[in-house]
């Protein structure tokens, strides 16, 4: 099936995660995850922490990154210390620092990752470079690419409840039960448009090249450049730095 | 009611011929789960957060609502594969809109899937009721808490908070995720949104019988 846009891929100056593709993306949040649970003390933790704030701002460039986002993250971090201080025996505030700090060393970064990373492009390269079985990844895609026009669908429901006077939210237990009747009403939506949807696609070929072996085209490319390598061999620095440190110096 | 149980409605073409439609309702019924989630987390995150860190185990309780996609996803496409596919859209969904488990979210998503795959899997993709609904729920939570949360988010739990974890998450995974997940695929074939697929055909039936 081919793509609805063929919209030039954004590229901002400077910043190297700007010009990343999903692939490298992902798999860099991924080896500094291994990194972090394998590094065995808070040395090696605290030297990648280290290295990740230097290269962290150098990566997000001068176009930034929405660091709003990060109040959650910051929020379960700290959760995870907490939590990890109360019902760890003995109590211990640098046990707990440490559950902490290793959660934050691959939940900051795959944070600020993920706001790199565009949709239409990694379903590109989950299809062509992954060779991901293509329509699944199709499929995935159209649904993502629904998601504003869900929450809008949301906001309708509201305020029609609103303004049809159903919307109660003076007993807790009925607010409740309203949002699961708000919940059902576009569950029902989404998925009588999606009947539709299928319907579409398969009409303009979603699933002639599985018939038929005629092979599958696509509008986009979906490259691996040299700086997807190199956002790579970062993240695995990174990750390696952080589990020598803490296996050599205890 | 009947009293033999006949065999549920199995997915049209065998268990592992998708459709094109299997595909993009499974697709997008992940995705609105999405929207729904942050339409919930809107709406109780406060008492929630205060909740949890007065006594965080009580968080696992609120696992079920995560593992709603996973579960009614392979009660809806009845094929091998969908709820994990189910489950990695919302996953997916959550990780690109900024959640605070970053990548994190989508291991989850890969281990909720696949527990629950199983429990379908142990009934090889032919029984549907609420009984397949509660295991495929509990599995779920297990697998999740088992071989990702105990080595990362509760890495430094006592053993016996640890259990409690995993009690408390399966418990939420077998009413929530399975009862509930069960319930609302019900609903959503009352409301004929699932025509196209096994529920729908089910309730047809019984309305026919009626």
């Amino acid at each position: 099936m081919r793509k609805s846009s063929g919209r030039p891929r954004r590229r901002s100056t400077g910043g190297l995660l700007a010009s990343c593709g999903p692939l490298s993306l992902l798999g860099g949040s991924f080896a500094l995850m291994a990194g972090a649970l394998a590094t065995p003390r808070a040395s090696g933790l605290m030297a990648g922490a280290a290295l990740l704030a230097l290269l962290l701002p150098v990566g997000c460039g001068r176009g930034g990154f929405p660091w709003r986002r990060m109040i959650a993250a910051g929020l379960a971090v700290a959760s995870v210390a907490w939590s990890n201080w109360l019902l760890a025996t003995p109590h211990s505030w640098a046990v707990a620092a440490t559950a902490g700090l290793r959660v934050g060393l691959f939940v900051v970064p795959g944070v600020v990752f993920a706001a790199f990373v565009r949709p239409a492009e990694l379903g590109d390269h989950l299809a062509q470079r992954l060779r991901l079985p293509p329509r699944p990844v199709v499929a995935a895609v159209v649904a993502v690419q629904r998601f504003e026009r869900l929450g809008q669908d949301w906001a309708d429901l509201s305020d029609i409840r609103r303004v049809r006077g159903i919307h109660d939210r003076r007993s807790p237990i009925r607010a409740v039960g309203g949002f699961a009747e708000q919940a059902l009403a576009l569950l029902v939506g989404a998925l009588r448009d999606a009947a539709q949807t299928a319907i579409a696609v398969e009409a303009r070929g979603f699933s002639r090249p599985q018939r038929t072996g005629v092979p599958r085209t696509w509008a986009c490319p979906a490259p691996w450049t040299a700086t997807d390598t190199r956002l790579m061999a970062c993240c695995g620095g990174v990750a390696t730095v952080s589990v020598l440190t803490g296996a050599l110096i205890g | 009611m009947a009293s033999r149980r006949t065999l549920a409605h199995p997915a049209p073409g065998g268990p592992g011929a998708w459709r094109g439609v299997d595909l993009v309702v499974a697709a997008v019924f992940g995705v609105a789960m999405g929207v729904v989630f942050i339409a919930w987390d809107y709406l109780l995150n406060a008492p929630w957060t205060a909740l949890t860190l007065a006594f965080p185990p009580a968080s696992s309780l609120a696992l079920g609502v995560w593992l709603l996609p996973a579960v009614a996803g392979g009660l809806i496409v009845r094929r091998p594969g969908a709820a994990l596919f189910v489950e990695l859209i919302a996953g997916v969904l959550e990780y690109l809109l900024g959640n605070p488990w970053g990548p994190g979210v989508l291991i989850s998503a890969v281990l909720q899937g696949l527990g629950a795959e199983l429990g379908f899997a142990l009934l090889r993709w032919r029984r549907f009721g609420p009984g397949v609904a509660m295991i495929a729920g509990g599995l779920a939570a297990s697998l999740e808490i088992v071989a990702y949360e105990w080595w990362s988010y509760a890495a430094e739990y006592a053993w016996p908070w640890k259990v409690a974890v995993l009690g408390f998450s399966v418990l939420s995974g077998v009413l929530l995720a399975g009862l509930g997940g069960h319930a609302l695929v019900r609903a959503l074939a009352r409301a004929g949104a699932l025509d196209a697929f096994g529920p729908g055909a089910e309730h047809a039936a019984r309305s026919d019988r009626r």
